[in-house]
């Protein structure tokens, strides 16, 4: 899942100076399971807002507010296209994709983004949430027994550990636990210690162009090719 | 183990096409022990929120004596009460004997119009026949009551004794009754039911009752001094004082056996015994009823049986035989065989027999009869064997109770009312009905334990003295703690729409009763047997995927808000705080009673049922109309949960942060937890608001200066 932060008020509040009417959009998938842009913190951005507006004696702003299922599919924020003729700006609560994804649909509208888009992640308990995948493109957690080494590991080594390691935890953060002793741990357990063994050649950065595109559907060798 | 899962999705389906209220098709136990089906749950809830008038309100829809019932019902409720599996069940007989006391029962008059010329006739007025005539009258019959003894009530007068029911409260009744148009005529014997039809009464209800006594059957039972029990009460009170000697002995284990012992103690017996033949785990009587007896010094002897009776010398010697417990009978008990050469001779001078009662129908009635004397009805029309004539109540169920009485009353009245408009019977919709499942026992496990408060009765040897009512009324605080026991059974959370739901597994996370779950194909299902109704998820629901099963608690907090926040306003008083209160609290602690009546001009509170319920949007909602201050005060040691001030602290956390940013003080909002610190909090109250008069005098002269 993707796991993004909410932008402090301030800095809302300094972006939609230059516009006037508002569309809060949120997102009903991952930010609203990582509670930055779903429904409840929608309509609790919105009374934030209105009431910055209040308090300061200068309420220029107009808020209106939509929750789309997911805003990174086309189709989905067809559903606002009635609700933007008089926006002036959409402030998106969806992740950076979701952004992206409106600021396509909807070309002569500002589109803001409310979220930190942080990182792709996992629940570690109630509010707290992991890193765990870089989208790398190229992925080894075979070999490094479902730990991974470059988002869990702070250089992102391949082989590790480091010389900064220090009784299991990272000389970054005693918080910190080092990837690559939990990679050992791991490997014990599992009986496959060799694995430390071998040298793992550098990433096939070839393989990890930006912007990556998958496609899933059959070329029907109509002169379509996977581009 | 969830059998709700099925039902939760098609509520919600219902809930979606057609607004239903809470799903109908899952009703609360207590409910659906309740012969009368009474709205239990609804009304407990209404008076743990201090809300008597509109309990009371409740109790009449479903009741139209609950007076009556508020002093002998035998609450089935309560042994069907889920509470049971926790600690003990709700007193909810007495929280209506208090809702009736104070919620304004003597001012309600009953009116109704005639609207049909059908005439009705009631054989007896005892319970069924009230209600019957109730009913009949509320669906515009003209009705007449026929009663053989000299006063109204059938078993209520002749078969209660004083103490269990004051004779004002049965008067009260049968006052409104004759209010309603019902014409009463005591000292009348039906003889002909023939003579009836010939006045022009198109249906006849026959309530007779079982007063007859069922007879020992053993020798010299006809001696003076043996008397059936259902004829002592009746003597003693249609106001007879039957001079009983010193010492009394009751034969049998019903509520009419205590009842006959408790009114000869109250009579001036000295000794009073009690002779059954079980032992005390098959006592049928009502187990409240037999403590109290042995309480006012009533001596039970179980497992002895009399075998036979001789009056010698003014005097009665009873010859009794112990016994011991067989085989179980066709009953379910054991049945009681006698001990070889365990006779043994106790000398009383009264000797009371209630070893059960049948009714005694006259055969001019010509109305087929069946087992015990009962008069045979089909069960569903409730008519007999001859056109037009129905039957309900003891008449026809042998002894029962007083509930049971006024559903067949109530339930005649309708088949009647078919009967006369030529119409089909329609089947309840008691039917289609199924009570809620047990509670799980991870959720058992969550429930905080609060003992069940009995009412206050007079001390014992108070009450032998005369017929006063033994039972005391709650007080306010002991009422409403009592009432907020309840669990709200299916009046909990669901999820209103899968599709809106990101099963973020938020609430699985945060209930305090481990309810909500995955069930096997991933969907997140709150099931509503187990649910709470705490509202804790629904305040975190990051996608608001969740409500509460009744419309009125989803809109509660908002509407409050709305409300109070309008008349702050037009008050124009400055600075005004909001304060979110616990509702149960307000009216059940002193504390927070005390906070209520301390409240300065200016500090507004929003009474919400659980604070847990008060969201962060709440909070900035109140700054955004004007409020200077917020304060969340829960009722601390009383709350049904444990965590509920974690939950208000982080939802003050969010709120705070969102304020700092606004450039308003953090002080401004704050949460009191009763009873965790010394200091008062009315004087704690009374610091916090010093402290936001400060902040708004500085707030004004910033202003002041900017401009």
């Amino acid at each position: 899942m993707i796991v993004a932060e909410q932008k402090t008020l301030d800095e809302i509040r300094r972006m939609i100076i230059p516009y006037h009417r508002i569309l809060v959009v949120g997102c009903g998938t991952c930010m609203t399971v990582c509670d930055a842009g779903g429904e409840r913190e929608v309509s609790f951005l919105h009374n934030a807002l209105r009431l910055a507006e209040t308090k300061s004696g200068n309420g220029v702003h107009i808020f209106s507010e939509y929750v789309l299922k997911r805003q990174c599919d086309p189709e989905f924020i067809d559903l606002l296209v009635d609700k933007v003729g008089d926006i002036d700006a959409i402030l998106s609560l969806g992740c950076g994709i979701g952004v992206q994804a409106m600021a396509e649909r909807f070309p002569d509208i500002p589109v803001l983004p409310g979220v930190n888009t942080s990182f792709m992640g996992m629940a570690r308990e109630l509010g707290v949430w992991d890193e765990r995948c870089a989208a790398c493109g190229d992925c080894r957690l075979e070999e490094t027994a479902g730990i991974c080494p470059i988002t869990r590991c702070t250089k992102g080594i391949l082989n590790g550990p480091c010389a900064g390691t220090k009784n299991g935890k990272c000389e970054v953060s005693k918080e910190m636990d080092c990837a690559w002793v939990l990679i050992y741990r791991r490997l014990e357990r599992l009986q496959q210690l060799e694995k430390m063994r071998r040298y793992y050649p550098p990433r096939n950065f070839r393989a990890i162009p930006r912007p990556k595109r998958i496609v899933t559907k059959a070329s029907t060798g109509t002169g379509e090719n996977d581009g | 183990m969830y059998s709700s899962v099925a039902d939760s999705t098609q509520s919600y389906q219902s809930s979606k096409t057609a607004k239903s209220p809470p799903d109908r098709s899952l009703i609360p136990p207590c409910q659906a022990a309740c012969p009368l089906h009474m709205e239990i749950r609804e009304y407990v809830d209404l008076v743990a929120q201090g809300k008597i008038m509109e309990a009371l309100q409740v109790i009449r829809d479903g009741n139209p004596f609950p007076s009556i019932c508020a002093y002998v019902c035998t609450h089935p409720c309560e042994d069907g009460c889920r509470r049971t599996q926790v600690d003990k069940p709700i007193a909810i007989r007495a929280l209506k004997r208090f809702a009736v006391e104070f919620g304004g029962d003597r001012m309600v008059r009953a009116e109704a119009e005639t609207t049909h010329g059908e005439k009705v006739a009631i054989v007896g007025s005892g319970p069924a026949g009230m209600a019957c005539a109730y009913h009949l009258r509320k669906l515009g019959y003209p009705v007449i009551i026929f009663e053989a003894h000299s006063e109204m009530g059938g078993m209520l007068r002749v078969g209660i004794p004083q103490y269990r029911l004051p004779r004002e409260v049965l008067d009260t009744e049968v006052q409104r009754l004759s209010q309603m148009g019902v014409e009463i005529r005591t000292n009348t014997r039906v003889v002909s039911l023939d003579l009836l039809f010939e006045m022009g009464y198109k249906a006849i209800f026959i309530t007779i009752g079982a007063h007859q006594s069922l007879r020992m059957e053993i020798e010299g039972e006809e001696s003076p001094g043996v008397i059936d029990g259902a004829s002592f009460l009746r003597e003693v009170n249609l106001g007879l004082r039957p001079s009983l000697g010193s010492r009394v002995a009751v034969v049998g284990g019903g509520n009419v056996a205590v009842d006959a012992a408790r009114t000869a103690l109250r009579l001036g017996a000295r000794k009073v015994s009690i002779l059954y033949r079980r032992s005390r785990a098959e006592l049928p009587a009502d187990p409240k009823e037999v403590e109290q007896a042995l309480e006012e010094g009533i001596n039970i002897l179980f497992l002895v049986a009399p075998t036979r009776i001789k009056r010698r010398n003014g005097r009665l010697s009873v010859t009794c035989i112990k016994m011991e417990l067989g085989e179980p009978d066709g009953s379910g008990r054991r049945r009681p065989v006698p001990v070889k050469g365990s006779e043994f001779t106790r000398q009383v001078d009264t000797l009371i027999t209630a070893i059960g009662q049948a009714p005694q129908t006259l055969s001019d009635f010509r109305l087929r009869v069946g087992r015990g004397s009962t008069i045979q009805v089909d069960p569903i029309t409730l008519t007999t064997n001859r056109t037009g004539v129905f039957a309900g109540g003891d008449a026809v169920t042998g002894p029962a109770t007083v509930t049971q009485a006024l559903a067949a009353g109530r339930l005649a009245a309708f088949r009647i009312d078919d009967y006369l408009q030529h119409r089909y019977p329609r089947v309840g919709k008691e039917v289609c009905e199924t009570p809620l499942g047990d509670l799980l026992p991870d959720t058992i496990e969550m429930i905080r334990k609060i003992g069940r408060l009995e009412p206050p009765t007079l001390p014992p040897e108070a009450r032998a003295e005369d017929f006063k009512p033994i039972e005391l009324v709650y007080d306010w605080a002991a009422a409403i703690s009592e009432a907020r026991r309840c669990l709200r059974c299916g009046m909990g959370a669901e999820i209103i729409s899968q599709d809106k739901c990101a099963t973020c597994l938020k609430c699985l996370r945060v209930c305090p009763y481990h309810v909500p779950h995955l069930d096997a194909s991933g969907t997140m299902q709150i099931p509503a047997d187990q649910c709470l109704a705490c509202g804790i998820c629904i305040a975190e629901c990051p996608a608001k995927a969740i409500v509460l099963r009744k419309p009125y608690d989803r809109r509660q907090v908002t509407e409050e808000l709305h409300h109070i926040l309008r008349s702050a306003t037009e008050s124009k008083l400055k600075p005004f705080i909001i304060g979110f209160c616990c509702h149960y609290g307000l009216f059940g602690t002193g504390i927070l009673a005390s906070l209520w009546r301390e409240a300065k001009a200016g500090i507004w509170i929003v009474p919400v049922l659980c604070v847990a319920k008060v969201e962060a949007d709440h909070i900035l909602h109140a700054f955004e109309t004007g409020a200077e201050g917020v304060f969340i005060a829960g009722c601390g040691g009383q709350c049904a949960r444990e965590n509920t001030a974690f939950w208000i602290c982080q939802r003050i956390k969010k709120a705070q942060k969102a304020l700092a940013q606004i450039g308003l003080e953090t002080e401004r909002v704050r949460s009191f937890t009763l009873g965790t610190s010394d200091e008062e909090p009315g004087k704690e109250l009374d610091k916090f608001v010093e402290q936001i008069g400060r902040l708004y005098l500085a707030s004004t002269m910033m202003q002041e200066v900017k401009s």
